[in-house]
Formats: structure tokens, C-alpha cells, sequence
């Protein structure tokens, strides 16, 4: 009855309760029909509401996020994590030793061990060993922090998608960006404050990956489509102008307000701030997808050829603009990394089409000085197994060892954190769970990741649940 | 606390007695401060500071000796550590308890550092007051089955039309408030037409209640709508959250499922006010019922809505434990409010639940015959008619066929000619074979030495197996008795769930009841009556309501009656500020419920108000426009779909195509959920994405456009009378002069707008509802100038609540 939450809902209320009867008693009457609510009655409004911004529980190294999900998830043996040892056992059988406990999602675990298919080398002062497929990344090898040795619970797709994104397998949970939103508030009042950007397939959890779960819908990530509206019903009906809509808010503005007077419940003068917001969003939307403005030199830095073509380059460009207009959390999905097969030439065009524009964000963010309080992640849901699938050109799914790579505010950089066994199979060093990464994050942003919580079915609820322990070895 | 004494009448007086004290809400003003009492003062702080390691769990538990210190129990509390006690009931300054809860020392403090905050000044007070007083612990209330409470007396005698009324007028009294005026009769009927039908009533309806001076005038208005044929479909939608209903089997490929047999049974049962025993009965064990009838297996479906995970590559097994384990926790949250999801890893850290009880309920739903297939068998057929008449053409023009050429014989060659018509009878028995009978999922108990072995599962995993578990359920509640199988089995379960005894469910049904028609429970927490839940606002009233549940045999259009006829349900909502600042939750009901309608409301609502909406019942879901995303899910097939044709593009949202992987986006920004899993209590949400939804999305531009031509053709020749039309279609109040200015002043200048430009004024009016019709007395322009006035109609705050 007395947590954090209730508390923080209590006072929310109070807030706006308290803000109604006296600060704004029945002059928000006359605020709320006039054709513009001024600046000064928006900031009073969003200083009052679930969105507004809040303080952490202590001096934060980052407060926002931009998260490049590489779903599908990708093979730490041809990108991140150099075994020589496996290339010179390329098509021999693992030792048995590895193999204990051990289960797979497809294949036999007795399946023979397959080589790397790409080379890697040194890259920067750091010299840290990638992929010879990721030169653009290589390039930023002195700004990220690699994490070697992460593990996950899950096997298949959906579960472990889940779990990376939400601290549990099962559906229901908030999201890493909806505790986010729900911890810091929005900074922008023309934006959602939690932006969803999806390329190549989408994602196996589907909309679980980035719900508010339980908490309320306020926090969940808001999808901008890539075709069409890119905020569902953004636009006006047909045959309506900018004007008319105003004329249209205009009136229901008078209507509702008096409807403010007759009931008093200050959920209408809610509801005339969401209608307000819904306007600007009708142009700011707009604005930010509009890259006209973009010089052709940024558009080059990411690779993007048509600005008007949908996919992850265009994505990352798009990541920069809401980073900028404030908002707190990005999600990309991109799910395209599941090479059961065809994994030489497959792999190589996915880093083709993501390689550059990952390594472009992170440049764009550090001269614009974001980097500095921005958290950038690059990962999948697990990694794949050293182990052959299907003839000589795949690989099945892993959980006890992949890599993902951080950057930004309060971070390590040009730093190899953990290591895994010859193989790539087991983390041997360093290894971090999902739910560790999960109480990092939220360190970085300010929180202590056993006190974020929120009460639902009588409990309370966080990211880590009853896990999670930080990873000090990656932070500066 | 054993069962022994919750059982005890005398125990559950007690309760009751301070029960009635616990009018401990903020917003009331402590007179004289009594003793505390345990259940108001004292097992908040005990559960919420110090459960998590001195609680029911032995795994998690710390300190004291052997087994650690528990602090729930009073045995526990008082136990001898070696010459000291936690508790020393009358003597806090002999009780260690005391003594580290104010310590000074890091090392000694408790709650730990690191657990928090230290125990506030107030609530190490009341701990050392409520020791001094003997530091009895009482059981938690909502283990105690209720027991009929004694109606409170009332000050204001004429104020009260029933019971309920009088334990609500007793705390307003008490609180020193008075209740507020009846609403107006158009607000009367909007309310209850929504809250029992959730379809919006006709102008003529209105009228007519209007007009009705007889003195029952309401009670005869809800025997209307509680007949009416909208009644059970409204009813179903909250059971479809519950039961996790929808038409696609989940996860990454999330296939299309057929399961709608199974939703129209739920809305049949609401139709036919099926007893809630029965309804509970039938769903969770009808194909166990001595000759159970085609309709008790299709109710079976309720358990088969849980996902199916066809992904390459996955377990069946694993995946059919999984599915076990939401059954588990679908089943105590929907009938006993009761959260047990933390135990299937390890034993509850805050209510008398272990593990090993989890497994017991577990192992009487572990034994059925489905194990996560794709083809999700065993199902059962049901009639269809549309689909059977169409096969059975198919089957006669098959028997025809081959009733004029011989059945192919194995040695004889037939002769060529004969083969145009074997190949036309392959391919109807092809186009028989793409058209299947409809059938719905459904539980089916497996036999003999196909049972399976229960087995407790550690941390939950479903490869690391513990001891054998016997069914059972858990052993702070009355125990059930066995079925006619000898077994507690499904249907000793179900049966257990509605048996008198069981504390919690008749009250959970309540609960919930009144939690749709004033948008807040008795227990505000109505997925939680735990320990870590709310404590009810009206403790009495809900025991009333719950053994008046029982009393009535479980009949719930009965029990809504009751509700929705007190005075205390037929208040205005329109509260003095005074009080909403005091109660802004109206927790005291002292004035009317205003709830935002839910999602499928709005929509339906909508449409009503158009004359769009279709009244069709029944049958497979559909597919109203939805804009295309394009994309696919993951590894499934589309998530696009073709628009549904004719009456079936306007069917109430009950209706609508629920895919879990990409839910109808107009529907989920107004809260509804994926129904991955179940569902208590949907927020209630006020965002922008809702206003671009009302105000853009084609399906509420054409209702707007509709509206509009029925403002024209049935609102008469002035622009007053046809804005004051479409205000009472969809409101059922007429404007005030303000509003009706307002309004008529959009229409005039829309009008200019539109006149200027005509292709402009074609679209608002037509596009996507179609060219006017020939008998309407107006152009274009004017009825996009209408149609603006209606959009904005559909858009009042107003418009999306219950008043």
C-alpha cells in the first residue's frame, strides 16, 4: 500500500488535483478556449502528468536511450568475437566436454564445429578484433565497450526477444524503454517520449517487445510506420486541412470546457491537453521525417541513397532527429540475422546494410555532443552456435555465449569486456546475463535497479525481477 | 492462524467487527486514536518490511534459529531465540523487534540498509502500541469466508431504495457527507444502457423513459436492458480478457486460431443468465459432467486459449507446461483474485501459498489430452450453417457423381472417358477438404496409463523435476471433495471454486461487478486479495453483496439489478469540488460513477450513433478496416488483412479479428490488451494517440459522416434541430444554448469552407461511406459541414464516458 509507485500515483493526483482547484481553478476555462494553449499552461500541464520529467534516484551518467536490435540474432563468430582455435577444428566434432547439459534448438549438439567464414583484424588505437564485414564499426572501436561474454535464459526466438527487452519470458512485462519512460518522463511535448522504428522483418515477440506490460499505456513504445500515416491516424480526414482541424479543436476546446465546468473532473482538462498534444504531433511528425533538410554529407555518412526508402540506415538517421527532439527511448528492430543457413553470404549483406549506419549514429551523436548522456546498444536476443546446421553454412541458436556493444554516457570505450572459451560456446570470463546488463543500464540512467519498481497483482514489480547484479567492469 | 480458526465463526465476527473499524482512508480525520489494529495498522508493515526475508518463504527466510525468524505468524514472532523473542506480546521494550527496528547500528537495524528506508517514527509507534496490546495477529480477511453483516442503521432513512444503499449511506454518514441528487433521467438511461448493453440508447428510448411518470420507471428500464439482446455480448467482453480470448494461437508466428465457438457460447451464457456455479462449472470441467452435452465441451474452450507455440524447433513439452502453468494462474486469478504465478518457482513471500500447492493445481490441470500442437486437437465440430450447407452441397454433388459411374474397382480398367469426372470429383472433395467443418478446441481428459505424473518442477523449470505432487489446492482454504471420479479432478475443482465455503470467489464475482459500474472495486485491487492487496473501502458491503451472491444461487443479472437500482449507483457524477478534492477517487461514493468507456464501447458507440452498427450475433470474427502495417509477423503469415464485406465491416468490436502479435490498433490505444495473457483489470488511459484515433481513423470519419445524414434526414429543416439531433444520438441529453451555438456556429463556418471548395466538401461527405443518397435535401458542402459537427460530436469528452 505505501510503495513508490502508489505514492507516486498519489501524488500525481494530488498534483493535478491541486493544480486544478486552486492554481488553475476556472481560468483554465477560458485558457482551454482560446484557439492556442499558451507555453506557460502546456508546461503546467506536463509538470502534472505521468510524462513529466522526473528525477532519478541519483546523478545519472545518460538519460536516454537509443537501442539497435538486431533481432533474429547474430553470429558472434562472424562479427565480434575472433576464435582461432575454431578455425583450425573447422568440420571436427566438439569435444565432448563442451556438450554436457547442453541443448539445441535444431540441430544435433554432436554436429561438427564450423570455421569462422570472415577474417578479423585490429581496429584503432584500442585494437580490439572484428570482422573484417565491419569496417564502419571498426572505425568507432575507440568509442564502444564490447560485452564478450553475454548469456540468456531462452533458446527460441519469441522468449528470448522477450526476455532481452523485458526481463522475463513470459508476455506481460514492461519493457527496458517502458520502465524507462515510467523512471524519467518525457522531454518532449511534441513527440512520444518512447519511439519504435522497425526494418527488414519486424519482431518475433512481437508488440510485447516494447508494451508498457503493466504499467500504464502511457509508457509503451509508440511504432512510426514506415509506409503511410507514420503515426497511426496522423492524418487528417480527407478533405481537411490544417485549418479546419483547428477549427473543428477550436470548438470541441469551447465544448469541452464547458463540460470542465458543469462536471468538474479534471480528467476533461486532461483530456483537452491530449487533443492539443494530438495536433502538434500532426505537424511535428511530419517535420521529423522530413529529411529535406538533411545535408547530403549526413545522408552519405549513413549510407542512405533515397532518403524516402524505408530501412535500417534511414532508420538510424531518423533515431538522431527524436534523440535530439528530446525524446528519452528508440527501439530499431531489425530482424533479419537468423542464419540457419546461407549464413556466409547472408551475414555479409546484413552488415552491408546495418554496419555503417550503426557506426554513423554514434559519430553523428558524439559531434552533436549527445553521445556524452546517450546510451547506444547493438545486440540480439542471443547468439549462434559454433557448431555446423545444415550442410556447411549455418548456424542454430545460442544462449550461453554472444556479444553485444555499448556506447555513450558513462560507459568504457575502446574496451573488451569478458571472454569466451575457444569455441565461443561458454562465456570463461566476465559472463553477463541479461538481467545483469538490465541493472546496469538502469544504473546508467540513474536508477538502482531493486528500487524502480511497480506495483501489480500486490507485488512489486522491476525490470531485474529478483535477478540482476551490476556489471562495474563497463563502466568509466 | 490455522484453518481451524478461520473457519471459526467466532474468528470471522471478530474480523467483521474490526472490519467495520477500518475507515482508515487518508481523507478521514482521527478523532480519539484507539489501539491499532492488526489488519489496518500493523500487517501492512509486516508484509511490505519485513515478509520478503521473514515471511512465509523457508528458502528466502533469515535470522532467528533453525528454519530462520517468520514474522507472519504469531508462533513465529513469539518464538524463543534463546532467551529473547522477536515479539514479547505486552512488552515492546522486551521485544527484539523494538529493539532493531529503532537500533542505531548498521549492522543491527531492520529493516537492513540496504533494503531501504528505516520504519518511519509513526509505524515503529504503532508496532511498539499494538505489542503493548498483546500483539495478537488476526487472519487475513479475505481468507475468512464472509459472513452475512447486520444492515447498518441510517441517519437519513428516505435516502435509501435497498441495502446497499444503507452500508453506503452509514460511511458517508460517518464521514460526515451526504449523498448527491439523482442524475437527470437522459444521464439515468445513457448509464445504464451502456453499463448493461454498451450500446447507446435511441432518442425514441429516451422519450419514452422520459415520459414514464410511473414510480418504477427505472427498475422497469433495467428489466428492459437486461433482456436486451446486446446484454451478453457486453457481459462476454470482460470474460474474453479474463479467459485470454482471441483468434490467433500466439507467440513469433502467431497462426490464426478458430476458436469463436467458444465466445459464443460465453455471450449465449450471459444471454441466458447461466448461474455462475454452472458458468464455472461447465468451462473448467463440462466434458467431466455426467453426459455432457456437445455444449459443455465447447465451453471447455476457456483453458484452450492458451498459446500455442508452433516456431521451429521448440519443445511441444516445454510449451505445454507453459500452458499449464497460465492455467494455473488464470484460474486463481479469475475466481479467487488470488496472484500464485510466484509460485511455480518458489513458495509466496507474503501469503500462505507454497510451491508445492501450486503443483497441487497444477496436477489436476495436467492432465489433458492437448500438448501444444499446431493443429491444437482435440477440438470438437459444431454446426455452422453457412459452412455445413456449403459442404453438404459439396458431399451431394460427390454422391451424385458417383452414383451415376460405378465406385472405381480395383482390377477393372475403366474406360478413358470416365476420367474428366474422377478428376472433377478430386477436385470437389479438394474443395471440400479447403472449406473444414468449424470446430473449437477443448479440453478432454486423458485416461489410464496415459495420465501423466505430476512432478514439482524446481524454479519452475520444467527439466529439473522435484517429488511427485497429488492434486490438491492449497491447504489454507476449506478442502474440496472429490468428484464422482474418486479424484480431486477438474471438476472437484470447479465445483470447489463455488462451494460456499471457498472464501474469496463470490466475492471476487462481486467485486468485479461493481468495479464495471462504478470503474473502482470495493477492493480497488481486484487482481489481488492478498496480503500485498488493498484492503476493501466497504468491507461489510462487499460481505454483503457476496453471501447476497450466494444467496440468490449465483444469479448475476439479479445482482446487478440490486446495484444498479440503489440510489447509491443512480447519483449524479457531477461532485461538488469539495468533494473530489476530498475523495477524488470516490472511494466513498458519494456521488455517481463517470468511467471512460472501454475500447470496443467507443467504437460500438460510434457506430450506433451512425445507424452503421450491425446487430448480427455470433459466427466466425471479422475484419473491419484496419490500415495496412505492411509488415509481417516474424515467421507467421500476414498481419494485413482484406476488409470484411458488407454488414460484417460494422459488427460490434466483440466481433472484430483479435490477433495477440498485433492486436486492432484502434482498440489497443484505448487499453484493450494483447490477451496473451489474463486480464484482470484494463488501465484506463487519456493520451493523444486516442484523440488522433477518433478524429482521423476512416472507421470513425465514415460513423461521423453517418451520423451526419441522419442529422440532416431525421433532425428537421434548422440547423439548431439537426446539431441538437446528432448531440441527443449520441449523448441522449439535449445541448445547452451555449453548446448548441457552438455547434451550429462549426456547421455555418465549415460550410464556407466547403462551398469554396467542392472536392474538399465530396470527400468529407462520402469518402469512405459513399455518395449521398438521392432523398437527402442537401448538397455536399453542407453535409461535410455536418459531418465536422458530427466528428466533433464524436470527440467530446463526454462522448467517452459512462455519465
Amino acid at each position: 500500500m505505501n510503495t513508490a509507485n502508489l505514492l507516486h500515483e498519489a501524488r500525481a493526483r494530488l498534483l493535478s488535483r491541486r493544480w486544478f482547484f486552486n492554481d488553475c481553478g476556472l481560468g483554465l476555462a477560458g485558457i482551454a478556449a482560446s484557439s492556442l494553449l499558451g507555453s506557460e499552461a502546456r508546461a503546467v500541464s506536463a509538470a502534472s502528468g505521468p510524462l513529466a520529467p522526473k528525477a532519478p534516484h541519483f546523478a545519472a551518467k545518460a538519460k536516454r536511450v537509443v537501442y539497435l536490435f538486431q533481432a533474429g540474432a547474430p553470429s558472434h563468430l562472424e562479427l565480434f568475437d575472433p576464435k582461432p582455435e575454431l578455425a583450425k577444428r573447422d568440420g571436427t566434432l566438439p569435444p565432448a566436454e563442451l556438450l554436457a547439459g547442453y541443448r539445441a534448438a535444431f540441430i544435433n549438439p554432436k554436429s561438427a564445429l564450423l570455421g569462422p567464414k570472415y577474417k578479423f583484424q585490429k581496429y584503432g588505437a584500442s585494437g580490439i578484433e572484428l570482422s573484417e564485414l565491419l569496417p564502419h564499426t571498426g572505425g568507432i572501436a575507440d568509442d564502444i565497450c564490447f560485452i564478450r561474454a553475454m548469456r540468456t535464459d531462452a533458446v527460441n526466438h519469441a522468449p528470448a526477444q522477450i526476455l532481452m527487452n523485458t526481463g522475463s519470458q513470459q508476455f506481460g512485462r514492461p519493457s527496458f524503454g517502458a520502465w524507462t519512460l515510467y523512471g524519467l518522463g518525457s522531454e518532449s511535448s511534441d513527440l512520444p517520449g518512447y519511439v519504435v522504428l522497425t526494418s527488414a522483418k519486424g519482431t518475433s515477440g512481437g508488440a510485447s517487445n516494447y508494451g508498457p506490460g503493466f504499467l500504464p499505456t502511457v509508457y509503451g513504445g509508440i511504432p512510426l510506420r514506415s509506409g503511410g500515416d507514420p503515426v497511426l491516424y496522423l492524418s487528417n480526414p480527407k478533405g481537411i486541412d490544417r485549418e479546419s482541424q483547428r477549427a473543428s479543436l477550436d470548438a470541441l476546446n469551447r465544448l469541452n470546457d464547458l463540460s470542465l465546468r458543469a462536471v468538474g473532473d479534471p480528467e476533461i482538462a486532461a483530456r483537452i491537453q491530449a487533443y492539443e498534444m494530438a495536433y502538434r504531433l500532426q505537424s511535428s511528425a511530419p517535420e521529423l521525417l522530413d529529411l529535406a533538410s538533411e545535408p547530403k554529407e549526413v545522408l552519405a555518412r549513413y549510407g542512405i541513397a533515397d532518403p524516402s526508402q524505408a530501412g535500417f540506415a534511414r532508420n538510424c538517421l531518423l533515431a538522431r532527429r527524436l534523440l535530439e527532439r528530446g525524446v528519452r527511448f528508440v527501439q530499431l528492430f531489425h530482424e533479419a540475422w537468423d542464419q540457419h543457413g546461407n549464413l556466409t553470404k547472408a551475414v555479409k549483406q546484413n552488415c552491408v546494410d546495418t554496419d555503417q549506419a550503426s557506426a554513423a549514429l554514434v559519430t553523428d551523436l558524439k559531434e552533436r555532443g549527445l553521445l556524452d548522456d546517450t546510451i547506444v546498444i547493438w545486440g540480439g536476443e542471443f547468439g549462434r552456435t559454433p557448431m555446423v546446421q545444415g550442410g556447411n553454412d549455418g548456424r542454430d541458436h545460442h544462449n550461453r555465449a554472444f556479444t553485444m556493444w555499448l556506447a555513450g554516457g558513462g560507459l568504457k570505450q575502446g574496451h573488451v569486456h569478458g571472454r569466451t572459451d575457444d569455441f565461443g560456446f561458454n562465456g570463461v570470463e566476465d559472463a553477463v546475463h541479461v538481467h545483469d546488463l538490465h541493472a546496469t543500464l538502469l544504473h546508467l540512467l540513474g536508477f538502482d535497479h531493486q528500487k524502480l519498481t511497480f506495483r501489480s497483482q500486490g507485488r512489486d514489480y522491476r525490470l531485474t525481477d529478483v535477478h540482476g547484479n551490476l556489471v562495474k567492469g563497463i563502466l568509466a | 492462524m490455522t484453518p481451524a480458526t478461520i473457519r471459526s465463526s467466532a474468528a470471522a465476527r471478530l474480523c467483521l467487527a474490526i472490519c467495520g473499524a477500518w475507515l482508515a482512508l487518508p481523507l478521514v480525520s482521527v478523532a480519539a486514536e484507539p489501539a491499532p489494529s492488526f489488519t489496518r495498522d500493523i500487517k501492512g508493515i509486516l508484509s511490505n518490511r519485513c515478509a520478503r526475508c521473514h515471511g512465509p518463504d523457508p528458502t528466502s527466510r533469515e535470522g532467528g534459529g533453525e528454519g530462520g525468524l517468520r514474522l507472519d505468524t504469531f508462533e513465529g514472532a513469539t518464538a524463543d531465540l534463546g532467551g529473547h523473542a522477536a515479539i514479547v506480546p505486552g512488552n515492546p521494550d522486551a521485544s527484539e523487534l523494538i529493539r532493531r527496528i529503532t537500533s542505531a547500528d548498521p549492522d543491527l537495524v531492520m529493516p537492513p540498509p540496504e533494503a531501504g528506508d528505516r520504519l518511519s517514527p509513526r509505524q515503529v509507534e504503532l508496532l511498539e502500541q499494538w505489542i503493548a496490546a498483546g500483539g495478537r495477529y488476526e487472519p487475513h480477511w479475505s481468507y475468512v469466508p464472509p459472513v452475512r453483516p447486520t444492515v447498518p442503521v441510517v441517519k437519513n432513512a428516505a435516502w435509501p431504495k435497498n441495502e446497499i444503499d444503507r452500508f453506503v449511506l452509514a460511511r458517508l454518514e460517518a464521514e460526515g457527507l451526504s449523498p448527491q441528487l439523482e442524475a437527470d433521467r437522459a444521464t439515468l438511461i445513457r448509464r445504464l444502457a451502456l453499463d448493461l448493453t454498451g450500446l447507446p440508447p435511441s432518442p425514441e428510448q429516451v422519450d419514452a423513459f422520459l415520459a414514464d411518470q410511473a414510480p418504477d420507471a427505472v427498475e422497469r428500464l433495467v428489466d428492459r436492458l437486461l433482456v436486451h439482446d446486446g446484454y451478453g455480448e457486453h457481459m462476454a467482453r470482460q470474460w474474453l480478457d479474463l479467459a485470454r480470448y482471441a483468434d490467433s494461437a500466439g507467440y513469433a508466428d502467431d497462426p490464426p486460431r478458430t476458436i469463436w465457438g467458444w465466445r459464443d457460447w460465453v455471450v449465449r451464457a450471459f444471454d441466458a443468465n447461466m448461474p455462475f456455479d454452472e458458468f464455472t462449472v461447465r468451462q473448467l470441467a463440462g466434458d467431466l459432467l455426467p453426459e455432457a452435452s456437445l455444449d459443455d465441451r465447447v465451453a471447455t474452450g476457456f483453458h484452450r486459449n492458451t498459446l500455442t507455440n508452433s516456431e521451429g524447433g521448440t519443445i511441444d513439452e516445454e510449451f505445454r507446461t507453459v500452458a499449464v502453468v497460465d492455467r494455473v494462474n488464470t484460474t486463481m486469478s479469475t475466481w479467487m483474485g488470488t496472484t500464485i504465478a510466484c509460485c511455480q518457482c518458489h513458495d509466496h513471500k507474503y501469503d500462505p501459498l507454497s510451491q508445492r500447492e501450486f503443483f497441487g493445481i497444477y496436477a489436476i490441470l495436467n492432465n489433458t489430452a492437448d500438448e501444444d500442437r499446431k493443429d491444437e486437437t482435440p477440438v470438437v465440430r459444431i454446426p455452422w450453417e453457412p459452412v455445413d450447407s456449403r459442404r453438404a452441397k459439396i458431399e451431394a454433388e460427390i454422391a451424385d457423381i458417383e452414383g451415376h459411374i460405378a465406385p472405381a474397382a480395383k482390377d477393372v480398367i475403366e474406360p478413358p472417358e470416365f476420367r474428366p469426372v474422377r478428376e472433377l470429383v478430386t477436385a470437389l472433395r479438394k474443395k471440400l477438404e479447403s472449406e473444414p467443418p468449424v470446430t473449437v478446441p477443448v479440453l478432454e481428459e486423458l485416461a489410464g496409463d496415459k495420465r501423466r505424473v505430476t512432478k514439482l518442477q524446481h524454479r519452475g523449470n520444467w527439466q529439473d523435476l522435484g517429488p511427485e505432487v497429488a492434486e490438491g489446492v492449497p491447504a489454507i482454504f476449506p478442502q474440496p471433495h472429490a468428484s464422482e471420479s474418486g479424484r480431486i479432478d477438474r471438476l472437484a475443482l470447479a465445483r470447489w471454486l463455488v462451494d460456499p465455503r471457498n472464501p474469496l470467489t463470490a466475492r471476487v464475482v462481486v467485486n468485479r461487478l461493481w468495479e464495471r459500474l462504478f470503474g473502482i472495486g470495493i477492493v480497488s485491487t481486484s487482481e489481488e486479495y492478498g496480503s500485498q492487496g488493498e484492503l476493501p473501502s466497504h468491507p461489510e458491503l462487499l460481505d454483503w453483496l457476496a453471501t447476497e451472491l450466494v444467496a440468490r444461487k449465483w444469479d448475476l443479472k439479479s445482482v446487478q439489478r440490486l446495484i444498479v437500482t440503489s440510489a447509491a449507483y443512480r447519483q449524479t457524477s457531477k461532485a461538488p469540488p469539495e468533494l473530489v478534492a476530498r475523495d477524488p477517487e470516490n472511494r466513498l461514493i458519494g456521488c455517481g460513477p463517470r468511467v471512460r468507456l472501454s475500447a470496443e464501447v467507443i467504437r460500438d458507440q460510434a457506430l450506433a450513433a451512425g445507424g452503421l452498427l450491425s446487430r448480427k450475433k455470433g459466427g466466425p470474427s471479422v475484419h473491419p478496416p484496419q490500415p495496412d502495417v505492411g509488415l509481417k509477423a516474424a515467421f507467421g503469415s500476414g498481419i494485413d488483412w482484406k476488409t470484411s464485406e458488407g454488414e460484417d465491416r460494422y459488427r460490434r468490436a466483440l466481433y472484430t479479428t483479435w490477433r495477440r502479435s498485433n492486436p486492432y490498433p484502434s482498440m489497443a490505444t484505448f487499453d484493450a490488451p494483447s490477451r496473451e495473457v489474463c486480464t484482470i483489470r484494463r488501465p484506463r488511459t487519456n493520451t493523444p494517440l486516442q484523440a488522433l484515433v477518433t478524429l482521423n481513423d476512416p472507421v470513425y470519419v465514415e460513423a461521423a459522416q453517418a451520423l451526419a445524414r441522419r442529422m440532416v434526414r431525421e433532425g428537421g429543416a434548422s440547423a439548431e434541430d439537426r446539431a441538437a439531433r446528432g448531440f441527443r444520438l449520441v449523448l441522449s441529453r439535449r445541448p445547452g444554448p451555449a453548446e448548441l451555438e457552438r455547434l451550429v456556429r462549426l456547421h455555418a463556418d465549415s460550410l464556407v469552407g466547403f462551398l469554396a471548395d467542392p472536392a474538399d466538401a465530396k470527400k468529407m461527405a462520402t469518402d469512405p461511406l459513399g455518395p449521398l443518397p438521392a432523398d437527402l435535401s442537401v448538397d455536399e458542402p453542407d453535409l461535410a459541414a455536418w459531418t465536422v459537427v458530427a466528428n466533433v460530436i464524436l470527440n467530446l469528452d463526454e462522448t467517452f464516458m459512462c455519465p
